[in-house]
């Protein structure tokens, strides 16, 4: 085939196919911004002059601080996570219709090869469409948003531009890596002329290894303040890859052990399934107990992230509190500590519920798709009077059963890392200078001296309390994002149950 | 006995007619074959009989009850009660496993799990097909999931069977094992049954044969008895 020929073929197609190439290069577009955000934060110039010196330009302590703007477009990376797995999960979408497309085109006599490079094409064009207009967004946006303040102070780092170099190469990787990633995923899937054939999945019961994974990352989180005492701060740099290993090893824990809850709550609702909704979602989770670890990756890593921002800021506010405290006792009644630290955690916070938004936007793709493969064995239920309540019923079984135990597990595993990683605090165990006096003459500092005396302070190693309420707000709006997009899911039931479905093709 | 009766149907999807006036009795436990071209409104029939989809005009009566006007709901109980529908595949659950196929049907209607695969185990051995209790659809050649969906389709002893080019996707010899057993099954129930098909070998198996064209019925046959008819044998 002349690539002239490949290129028209991959764009070819219905409404569908439209709709998922669209989805595909809007996905592109918002990993491009993502991408080139994180870095224009890395271009910023390191100020001269001494350390600690600001870059005094910007409103934005992150971006003031030169040593916080690391882990801001580490942050920001983070993101392309949930949006790279909601491209994947839009490949996925109206996937039937491209299937009959590529049977055909194997019918009249395409290799297995070209099908591949036409599906993998198909992708990569999207996502180059998608990325150039990310690019295009960008620019106009650091234009538009290019408004600095009365002291000619900028919210944003619009004034700098990572170098052409590297916009290029974000705006080419991006799709070449979509294409790539398609490529891969077609190899487990033959084109045959007369029809799609899927490699069996794996079979068999899942191992409970994965659990071994979260075990470890708990493992390293717990020695990770015993090894930083004994070493020092030279090998600060380091520890931070073990924490970024940790944390990376914890999700894939969580995100594979997903597979082993399915199975096992599938085996235990075949159990005691006494209704057909409940046999069929039993079945379906046994059957394919991998869907729910591709379904909920996204969420549940941005859970995990969530569950640990959580614990970091349950030590915050700790020590703060402490803070104020021992301020309190010494006289320094409206010392307010910097909050710094709290207001870091809010972005991380917002970027967490950005990602569950856009995991949950994933997840209507793939109940979307999951009604629609099925469409005819539906429809054949409806018609033998199957009502459509049971089918959606059992569709939410098919999705929450294994979500409540892996939500919970996500969030156990990513708090019990935070935690571990930031330790007890341990406040006194010094001499304290205690201003025995109302506010008044404390604040005084030549009438405070006739006050004060030196007392010795206790050392107590408080520890922060498990933010009960923080998790809880984090599961719950998981699962109530999950129950809306499970909604909007079944309204696509109804017309992909609809009778015509049947028609002798 | 008339059980179901159809009077002056009339079906268009939009500007397409698919039933033009059709007016038709089923007996008890009568077999029916429907013939004709294809695209002559043969499935809209079956399907406006059944009630899964409503005449624009005309009316549908089962047992005296006028059922084209009862809600979508009402139908499915209708069907899931009285009627069986089977179509030219199998549409089985292919997560179920064979029996539980069967089963379904009498576990949406309130029967308990053990009695269920009782039953579809007794169904599936009627069908000459037992050893598929345990197959997934996936691994059955097409007249197994046919068979298991007629075990599927008769397992709640319908009163009238729905059957859709039950054999158009099987060969010759496999459609016809099939439809044996679709007839001395249904028979030793008195099921009736409502065969569509547009081959006129199969309608050989019916007590009567009902040859449509362009909406409307346009002679009938007498099964097995009838003579050649309208230049389709
Ligand atoms: N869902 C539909 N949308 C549009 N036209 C339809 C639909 N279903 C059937 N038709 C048309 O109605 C006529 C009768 O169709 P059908 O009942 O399926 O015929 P048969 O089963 O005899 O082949 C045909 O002309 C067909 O094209
Ligand atoms: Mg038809």
């Amino acid at each position: 085939m002349s690539p002239g020929t490949l290129a028209r073929l991959a764009v070819a197609g219905n409404r569908t196919d439209l709709a998922r190439m669209v989805l595909t290069a809007l996905s592109a577009a918002l990993a491009t911004l993502v991408v080139l955000a994180a870095l224009t934060v890395l271009a910023i110039e390191k100020p001269p002059g001494p350390e600690g010196t600001q870059s005094e330009q910007y409103t934005n302590a992150l971006l003031r601080e030169p040593g916080l703007r690391g882990g801001t477009a580490f942050a920001l990376l983070l993101l392309t996570i949930p949006v790279l797995a909601l491209a994947g999960q839009c490949a996925r979408l109206g996937a039937p219709a491209r299937d009959r497309r590529l049977a055909a085109l194997r019918l009249a006599g395409a290799t297995p090869g070209q099908v591949t490079r036409l599906a993998a094409l198909e992708t990569g064009l999207a996502s180059l469409l998608g990325a150039l207009a990310g690019l295009a967004g960008y620019l106009v946006g650091r234009t538009l948003l290019h408004r600095p303040d009365g002291d000619g102070r900028l919210a944003l780092p619009t004034d700098v531009l990572p170098a052409v170099p590297a916009l290029a190469v974000v705006v080419l990787a991006l799709p070449a890596i979509a294409a790539l990633a398609t490529a891969v995923m077609l190899r487990g899937v033959t084109t045959t002329p007369l029809g799609v054939v899927r490699r069996a999945g794996r079979t068999g019961a899942p191992r409970p290894w994965p659990a071994l994974l979260v075990g470890l990352g708990v493992l390293a989180a717990a020695l990770f303040e015993p090894v930083r005492e004994s070493l020092g701060p030279a090998l600060d740099a380091w520890l931070a890859l073990v924490v970024l290993v940790v944390a990376i090893s914890a999700v894939l824990g969580v995100v594979l052990g997903t597979g082993t809850i399915s199975y096992l709550v599938g085996r235990l609702l075949h159990r005691y399934a006494s209704s057909p909704a409940r046999l069929l979602a039993a079945r379906r989770l046994t059957d394919d107990p991998w869907a729910g670890s591709r379904t909920f990756a996204a969420l549940l890593a941005a859970l995990v992230f969530g569950a640990g921002a959580a614990a970091f800021r349950a030590w915050f506010q700790l020590r703060d509190q402490l803070e104020r405290e021992q301020n309190q006792v010494a006289g320094f009644a409206d010392f307010q500590p910097d909050s710094f630290y709290l207001r870091t955690m809010d972005l991380v916070d917002l970027a967490v519920a950005l990602a569950v938004t856009v995991a949950a936007a994933g997840l209507i793709v793939m109940v979307v798709e999951g009604i629609s493969t099925r469409r005819r064995a539906y429809a054949a239920l409806v018609a033998t009077g199957v009502p459509r309540t049971t089918i959606g019923t059992s569709i939410l079984w098919q999705v929450l059963a294994p979500v409540v135990p892996a939500v919970l597990s996500a969030l156990g595993a990513g708090y019990v890392i935070g935690r571990m990683l930031m330790g007890d605090i341990a406040s006194g165990g010094r001499t304290e200078e205690v201003c025995r006096a109302s506010a008044e003459l404390c604040q005084d500092p030549v009438a405070r001296q006739n006050y004060v005396e030196f007392v010795q302070v206790d050392q107590v190693v408080s520890a922060p309390g498990v933010p009960l309420g923080q998790l809880a707000l984090l599961g719950g709006g998981a699962v109530v994002a999950v129950l809306a997009t499970v909604g909007v899911g079944l309204l696509f039931l109804r017309s992909n149950t609809a009778v015509e479905e049947l028609r002798a093709t | 006995m008339t059980q179901l009766h159809a009077r002056g149907l009339v079906k268009s999807y939009g500007p397409t007619p698919a039933l033009r006036g059709l007016t038709l009795d089923i007996a008890e436990g009568e077999i029916v074959a429907v013939t004709g071209p294809s695209g002559c409104g043969k499935s809209t029939l079956l399907h406006c009989l059944a009630g899964i989809l409503r005449p624009d005009a005309g009316e549908v009566t089962w047992r005296g009850h006028r059922i084209d006007t009862w809600s979508e709901a009402a139908r499915s109980r209708l069907r899931r009660t009285e009627f069986g529908v089977l179509f030219q595949f199998g549409h089985l659950v292919a997560e179920l496993t064979g029996a539980e196929n069967v089963a379904l049907p009498l576990l949406l209607a309130g029967t308990g799990r053990r009695a269920a695969r009782t039953a579809a185990l007794n169904w599936l051995d009627r069908l000459g097909v037992a050893e598929l209790a345990d197959v997934r659809p996936g691994e059955m050649s097409g007249g197994q999931q046919q068979r298991c969906a007629i075990a599927r389709a008769l397992v709640t002893e319908p009163r009238v069977l729905f059957a859709d080019e039950p054999t158009g996707a099987l060969d010759t010899v496999t459609g016809e094992q099939l439809l044996t057993h679709l007839v001395r099954l249904a028979g030793e129930q008195r099921t009736a049954v409502v065969l569509v098909t547009h081959e006129p070998r199969i309608a050989a198996y019916a007590d009567r044969e009902i040859v449509m064209r362009d909406g409307v019925i346009d002679h009938t046959g007498l099964g097995l008895d009838a003579p050649l008819a309208g230049g389709l044998r």
